[in-house]
């Protein structure tokens, strides 16, 4: 289920004299399956783009090709993209709104109007997948813990079987232990069941260890789009349009100033680990 | 006493289901003791749920404990009278910026906390440049909140505290929402306040990175504090944080996994230039120093 965006381009408040281009000549193919990083500072044109991929938001100009069916197409079926195309905001919990977990999961496929049996088994599927216990299905959502309360959220997405997963900041506001668990559950997901999956994030240290690759937003642009490897070699490029490079990264640039044999490229702490011990015990 | 003390506070709240029924009682708090200096540099932390804000809302009145007490300044939080003072002596940051900004114009925003203490409007006006100074954000004295980026806004909310001259200043989460120029932008205004002006400082967070420079670290579990510490004594504790579902910095645990592979690092590494350091010494067999 690849994803294809042509020449897009997006302008808020056209015609008026704020105008602002926020996505500006976008090109990307996205293909099946990869796990996709996407990082910008604040108003970097980031949470524009995913609302363009499941037809939130309508490009002023260019195209977008969902499976090769060209999305602005007046045949073509949005309600099938955004079933398609999962989109978990911000802060996703403060959506949850029934009376138990469970209930809160069935909303979305119980709408695409399929039987009952078929809503619960879903629902079930999805809260498993984002290993929530079993316990919990019949709890109100709003007496979870917030590492919880998302994870019903992001179940709420899954329900309706997406194709790509597109995640903005899922783990803002949680902790540490928080934050790993909910990767390691979209980590998974995307190796046992093969779905696209799209991360928005702050964190240069979780995208250096989870992505395949990464899109840097900046002021609407691409700036790049490369392995983890090859975007964080630009890390002074980076911290000028306010991002950094994993804070290993610096570490090795150090030592390798300082006349250690280490490779620099190392963006996690494995990878880090293995170079130095390497160099020292050797 | 210092600035701020807590003896033996509790504080358990009733839950009820939806008839109005009592379920049980939870404890957010549980015997929490503490005392802080002037001019410290204190971080909170601690996961979701571990009863961090809970405790820190008591740090200006807005709860009071069902057992113990809180001294702000030598002042009893229970003490309806002396609400409003305390609230002066301890100012708060949450965080979303949103939630804290309600001035069309940043200078007005600021202005507004001195305003409701019936400061006279030059005082005010001289309050507001030095508050809108300290954070570094006079030069956008004009502009509307709005249009300002997450870590911009913060620092306003801080400058909207400043202003009402408060000895002590509480943050609960101020960088959650924010991308890591703002993160960066909002850390060095409060490091700034604590070193330059001798703010006391109370930062509860969960980004580990940002508490390498405070005095002590407080840990939260279960609403008891769980360790304390200097940053450096703290973080050398890695297995344990990590049970208490939190984190080390990742020059911390760079030093940590080297460890484990045999390299002889001592613990609590918390900057990049001491792990430079170290190791060029074991490379360069300088081993003597230690």
């Amino acid at each position: 289920m690849s994803l294809i965006l042509d020449h897009v381009s997006y302008i808020y408040g056209d015609d008026t004299t704020l105008a602002v281009k926020a996505l500006d000549d976008v090109c990307l193919n996205i293909p099946d399956g990869q796990f996709v990083g996407v990082i910008g500072h604040t108003g970097s044109g980031k949470s524009t783009l995913m609302q363009h991929l499941n037809g939130l938001l309508k490009a002023t100009s260019g195209s977008i090709y969902f499976n090769g069916e060209d999305i602005y197409d007046k045949d073509f079926d949005m309600k099938k993209l955004r079933s398609k195309v999962g989109l978990v905001f911000q802060y996703p919990e403060h959506q949850l709104f029934e009376i138990d977990v469970f209930s809160d999961v069935c909303f979305g496929p119980k709408n695409l109007g399929l039987d009952r049996k078929e809503v619960e088994l879903r629902a079930y599927d999805a809260l498993k997948k984002v290993g929530l216990p079993d316990e919990l299905f019949y709890q109100s959502p709003f007496d979870l813990s917030g590492g919880q309360k998302r994870r019903v959220a992001i179940a709420g997405v899954l329900a309706m079987k997406p194709d790509v997963l597109i995640l903005d900041e899922p783990t803002a506001g949680l902790d540490p232990k928080g934050r790993e668990e909910i990767l390691e559950q979209i980590k998974k997901l995307q190796t046992e069941t093969g779905m696209t999956i799209i991360l928005v994030s702050h964190s240069m240290e979780d995208v250096a260890k989870y992505v395949d690759r990464i899109v840097v937003m900046n002021r609407g642009k691409v700036m790049y789009d490369d392995i983890p490897k090859e975007v964080f070699r630009h890390y002074k490029e980076l911290e000028e349009v306010g991002l950094a490079a994993p804070q290993v990264t610096y570490i090795m640039h150090a030592l390798k100033q300082k006349g250690l044999a280490v490779d620099v490229d190392a963006t996690t702490i494995e990878e880090a680990t293995e170079q130095i011990c390497l160099e020292i015990l050797h | 006493m210092g600035i701020i003390k807590a003896e033996n506070v509790t504080f358990e709240y009733i839950r009820r289901d939806e008839e109005g029924n009592v379920e049980g009682i939870t404890t957010a708090v549980d015997n929490v003791s503490l005392d802080i200096e002037q001019g410290q540099f204190i971080a909170i932390l601690g996961h979701n749920g571990s009863g961090k804000s809970t405790f820190a809302k008591h740090l200006n009145a807005i709860l009071h404990p069902t057992e113990g007490t809180v001294w702000v300044n030598g002042m009893n939080t229970r003490h309806e009278e002396d609400v409003w003072d305390i609230r002066q002596t301890a100012g708060m940051v949450f965080q979303n910026p949103d939630n804290q900004i309600i001035g069309q114009i940043v200078e007005e925003d600021v202005g507004f906390g001195p305003e409701n203490m019936g400061v006279p409007t030059k005082e005010i006006w001289e309050r507001v440049e030095e508050s809108l100074k300290a954070v570094g954000m006079y030069e956008f004295r004009k502009h509307s909140p709005n249009k300002l980026s997450g870590g911009q806004k913060q620092r306003v909310s801080i400058a909207g505290v400043l202003a009402m001259h408060p000895k002590c200043i509480v943050l609960d989460e101020p960088t959650a929402m924010l991308d890591p120029n703002g993160r960066k932008e909002v850390i060095r205004a409060i490091r700034a306040l604590n070193d330059v002006e001798g703010m006391t400082v109370i930062l509860i967070t969960h980004y580990m990175e940002e508490i390498i420079y405070a005095d002590k670290v407080f840990i939260m579990d279960k609403g008891k504090v769980a360790m304390e510490g200097t940053p450096r004594e703290v973080f050398s504790q890695v297995e344990k944080l990590k049970k208490l579902r939190l984190d080390v910095p990742q020059v911390t645990l760079l030093a940590y996994e080297l460890q484990k592979k045999g390299l002889p690092l001592p613990d609590g590494i918390l900057t990049t230039e001491e792990l430079v350091q170290e190791l060029l010494d074991l490379k360069n067999g300088n081993l003597e120093r230690r």
